[in-house]
């Protein structure tokens, strides 16, 4: 079938070459597509291969195991313990009544809660959380599809209560609530680790494909400066005393009073570090009634006494008193001083506990007999401005800076608004109202030689190997106080203990220095009153300061029946273990 | 024949095998990456991870029985079917009205013959128009006198492909395929008409069509504007719409980018598994490249050029008209829909459904790509 006419011939020589453009152009199309699959393949292939990662990946978390708090003795006060999560993966049950069975006998759970979740259509649903590991194993060994196991870490406190108030606990995402679980989280916590699956497009966790892993990192361990031997004794006395003194409350601080190392904080009653909030029973009959409001009750459980509430510190705080008169020379060791059983102070009479005088007295026996007429007379000595300078000095207005959350600042009257009669009771003790450790701090370094030091706990954060990432530094004042009048001060209150008012913090074959006090708590005359003791070993050169608080106490009340015997037999029993210790 | 000053050889040594080796290998190719592609959804959707390669393998068992028949029969028997393949293709589109029409995702494209087989008209169209075409046009030029260049000639050629193209997209509402029809027309056209002015300003019609559509589609509210001009704007900025209309171009952008140089390995793609919904169609193409990187990518592309190329070849060495035009309808053919493919998956050009040849997924097209084939080595057996 030729083409039989000439422009038909022509036609077709042309149609050939016209085929042969066409199929060129195609080709060339095809090159460009080329140029474009090219660089959709090399130059955007990092941006798509992220996205299309992103679409990929699902991600599991991995908990980072939480720092442990180790104390001085080594003894692990917080850790972690190894829990168990249960969920189970709808596609992968081949045989959900067995799962159902298995899971209800094993966890406890009602059928009907079980059956929810197995016959749940979802990429994978949580079962149970903080399921102990045993029965966590005992699920796994039974091999059953599409159920999971799980590991997680929980905090644990081997030691339930003891030193509840400092420790504190974690909550649900292992963070610190309270106390040094806190003030360390962020050496504390560690780093979650995921876990990224290959998922398709339902979220469905593809077999054989792999997955990638970035490692939890583990927290830091933090070592703190408890004792523990000391904390359990301290807490076992505090104990006592708070039943047998039917008390509101008893705290025992135990202070290194060179670096502000606290070996022992109590504040009992206590609560178990472990079921945090799980009232204790002088609390669960409050939290019965309709009205109550639990977290604040929680709170109220939680509260640390010793940093957390201020009180009127009373006589202890003549130490006080004393050092702002020895130091500016108001008053000498040998001062003479008379004592009628009151003292008038503009028109208001002020009585001496000791209703029927003192008598004649040297400024050494006035503070034996903590008479107040006496340091009414130094405090009125002094002044009020050069007294509110020393107050300042001696670092009392402000909060001491240790490392627990929440510490109460002081509560004094303004420079101005201290006229003779709020001098006077400043000086012995009332009118203004500071926490127990602030007392403790200041009293430490006025009998330390005049070194105002941070009270804390932390001492270092190392790694599980106990290699140390940091040792924690904290700021300290020198000379707030002469070493001179800081070697009377001493003189003075181990006069106090041998022959005076706190002969009942006397030890046996150590020189302990200290002061007793017993405050009526506001408003007064209620009857209720405020019992403490604070005393110093060796008293000739401080190592250890002891501060026992005793709110409300049931019959006797006075600190140095009651409070001094308390700090007696903690440093009976701790004196000669930290001098075992070599402790300095 | 007497007449013909050449001697025609008619031995069988002369058919393109090359031609032959390539649909072999793209047939062969295909049907791997269609089990590799859709063995996880399949196992999923139908719990036979091969429900899709079983089906395919059957059609491509068909189209290599039609293949094998086509080409023993002689091309030129196909002259005399030129209306009958034209009405075919006009009645089998009407008949998608009839209860015989299937719907899917909402558009009415297959008949279901009800004894296990389903056909999409469209694909019979376009080889109805290329044995249609091929012959109107040989038999102007019989006519001579240049017929061809005259408007009534070219309104005889082109007037019963733009019919069945709108009929295409009217019926079946399917704008690729109605495409396909009149870029074969056009394709044709050109090869057999000498001049190229018309076909210049065609070209320049058309690049000023598609400019203005952008424009507007650009400077258009975000939320007004027809579903087309939607699907314009998302192809400008499909990471903008990623969600809903640029979907699957985004799906097959994160496959082909993913896929990076070396490619993730056979059978490793994760757009496959759900991302990429019914990545066995439209977009096989992405999955390659995920699977088999940059140089598989370029393997196919090879392929399709060295196919092209040989039917360039056996137009060329062919001195009937008829059978040039007919290898030419079906080069035509095949550079369009793996053009319009790859420029698609590579959000080149605006998401339109085209299936990629011998690779994608589908009964009738396979059967009638494979018996064009048929046609072309028929054609070539008879070159001199």
């Amino acid at each position: 079938m030729t083409i039989k006419n000439s422009a038909g011939r022509r036609n077709m020589t042309m149609q050939k070459k016209k085929t042969f453009v066409l199929c060129t152009l195609s080709i060339l199309a095809l090159l460009a597509l080329s140029v474009r699959v090219g660089y959709l393949m090399i130059l955007r292939s990092a941006h798509y291969t992220e996205l299309a990662q992103l679409l990929h990946e699902r991600e599991r978390d991995i908990k980072a195991a939480r720092g442990r708090i180790i104390d001085s003795t080594g003894t692990v006060l917080a850790d972690n313990r190894t829990v168990c999560t249960i969920s189970v993966i709808h596609n992968q049950i081949k045989d959900p009544e067995k799962v159902i069975e298995a899971l209800c006998r094993e966890l406890d759970l009602s059928e009907e809660y079980v059956r929810k979740r197995v016959e749940k259509y979802s990429s994978r649903e949580r079962i149970k959380s903080n399921v102990d590991k045993e029965t966590g194993d005992r699920i796994r060994n039974l091999d059953l599809d599409g159920v999971k196991v799980d590991e997680d870490y929980k905090r644990y406190y081997p030691y339930g209560e003891l030193a509840s108030k400092v420790l504190g606990f974690t909550g649900a995402d292992n963070q610190g609530i309270i106390g040094l679980e806190v003030s360390y989280e962020e050496y504390l916590t560690g780093k979650k680790g995921q876990i990224l699956t290959l998922t398709d497009a339902k979220g469905i966790e593809l077999e054989g494909m792999g997955e990638r892993r970035q490692e939890p990192q583990a927290g830091r361990d933090l070592y703190v400066s408890l004792d523990i031997n000391i904390q359990k004794y301290a807490t076992q006395l505090a104990k006592q005393a708070y039943k047998t003194k039917q008390a509101a409350g008893v705290s025992i601080i135990v202070m290194n009073v060179n670096n502000g190392e606290i070996l022992a904080m109590t504040d009992v009653p206590e609560f178990d570090l472990n079921e945090p909030y799980v009232f204790i029973d002088e609390y669960s009959s409050l939290a019965e009634q309709p009205s109550a409001n639990t977290q604040d009750l929680l709170n109220q459980m939680w509260r640390n006494g010793c940093i957390n509430d201020t009180y009127e510190p009373g006589s202890t705080f003549k130490i006080i008193t004393a050092s702002a008169g020895l130091e500016s020379g108001v008053v000498t060791l040998e001062d003479n001083f008379s004592c009628s059983g009151s003292i008038l102070v503009d028109d208001r009479t002020i009585h001496c506990h000791k209703r029927l005088g003192h008598g004649a007295e040297d400024f050494v026996t006035a503070t034996m007999n903590s008479c107040n007429p006496v340091f009414i007379t130094v405090g009125l000595r002094l002044g009020s401005e050069r007294y509110y300078k020393y107050f300042t000095q001696f670092g009392l207005k402000e909060k001491t800076g240790i490392d627990l959350s929440g510490e109460a600042g002081t509560i004094v009257h303004k420079l101005e608004n201290i006229g003779n009669v709020e001098l006077a009771t400043m000086s012995f003790g009332q009118s203004f109202q500071i926490t127990p450790i602030r007392l403790m701090t200041t009293v430490a370094a006025l009998i330390n030689g005049g070194t105002l030091v941070t009270p804390h706990f932390g001492v270092k954060a190392a790694n599980e190997d106990e290699s140390i990432v940091e040792r924690f530094e904290y700021p300290v004042k020198e000379g707030i106080i002469s070493e001179a009048t800081s070697e009377k001060l001493r003189y003075i209150l181990e006069q106090v203990v041998e022959n005076g008012g706190g002969k009942n913090g006397y030890v046996e074959g150590f020189r302990v220095g200290g002061k007793t006090a017993t405050s009526q708590t506001l408003p007064r005359g209620s009857g209720r009153y405020i019992a403490s003791f604070l005393g110093f070993a060796p008293a000739n050169d401080p190592k250890v300061m002891a501060l026992a608080i005793i709110d409300t106490p049931q019959g006797v009340y006075y600190g140095g029946q009651i409070a001094a015997p308390i700090v007696r037999q903690l440093f009976e029993n701790i004196l000669p273990y930290l001098e075992e210790m070599d402790y300095n | 024949m007497a007449n013909r000053p050449q001697k025609f050889r008619y031995s069988k040594h002369n058919m393109d095998y090359v031609l032959l080796a390539v649909v072999l290998f793209l047939v062969g190719f295909g049907l791997l990456m269609i089990y590799s592609v859709s063995s996880y959804e399949a196992g999923v959707d139908f719990n036979d991870s091969a429900y899709y390669l079983k089906r395919q393998g059957f059609s491509t068992i068909l189209g290599f029985i039609a293949l094998f028949f086509v080409s023993r029969v002689n091309y030129k028997v196909w002259q005399r079917f030129d209306m009958i393949a034209l009405i075919t293709s006009v009645v089998l589109i009407f008949l998608l009205l009839t209860p015989l029409g299937v719907t899917r995702n909402g558009a009415t494209r297959w008949l279901d013959f009800r004894i296990g087989l389903t056909l999409q008209p469209a694909e019979v169209a376009k080889l109805g128009i290329i044995i249609y075409l091929a012959s109107i046009i040989q038999r102007l030029e019989e006519i001579g006198k240049n017929v061809i260049r005259t408007p009534k000639g070219i309104a005889i050629i082109l007037v019963p492909p733009a019919v069945v193209a709108a009929l295409i997209y009217i019926i079946s509402d399917n704008l690729s395929s109605a495409i396909i029809v009149l870029g074969i027309a056009v394709a044709m056209l050109f090869v057999a008409v000498p001049d190229y002015k018309w076909f210049i300003i065609l070209g320049v019609i058309a690049v000023a069509g598609v400019a203005a559509i952008v424009i507007m589609a650009t400077t258009g509210s975000a939320d007004g504007g027809t579903f087309r001009m939607a699907r314009i704007r998302a192809w400008l900025d499909p990471e903008a719409y990623s969600t809903d209309r640029a979907f699957q171009t985004i799906q097959a952008l994160y496959a082909i980018g993913s896929g990076g140089i070396w490619g993730k390995g056979l059978g490793q793609s994760m757009q496959k598994r759900g991302f990429l919904p019914e990545a066995q169609n439209d977009m096989i193409f992405s999955i390659i490249c995920e699977e088999l990187g940059l140089f598989g990518a370029y393997t196919i592309i090879l392929l399709f050029v060295v196919l092209i190329w040989s039917c360039m070849v056996v137009a060329n060495k062919t001195t009937d008209r008829f059978g040039s035009l007919l290898v030419v309808g079906v080069m035509a053919h095949y550079a369009i829909q793996v053009i319009l493919n790859i420029a698609v998956v590579t959000n080149t050009i605006p998401n339109t459904g085209i299936t990629l040849p011998f690779i994608s997924y589908g009964g009738t097209s396979t059967l009638f790509l494979l018996s064009e084939i048929g046609i072309v080595l028929n054609v070539s057996k008879k070159c001199k």
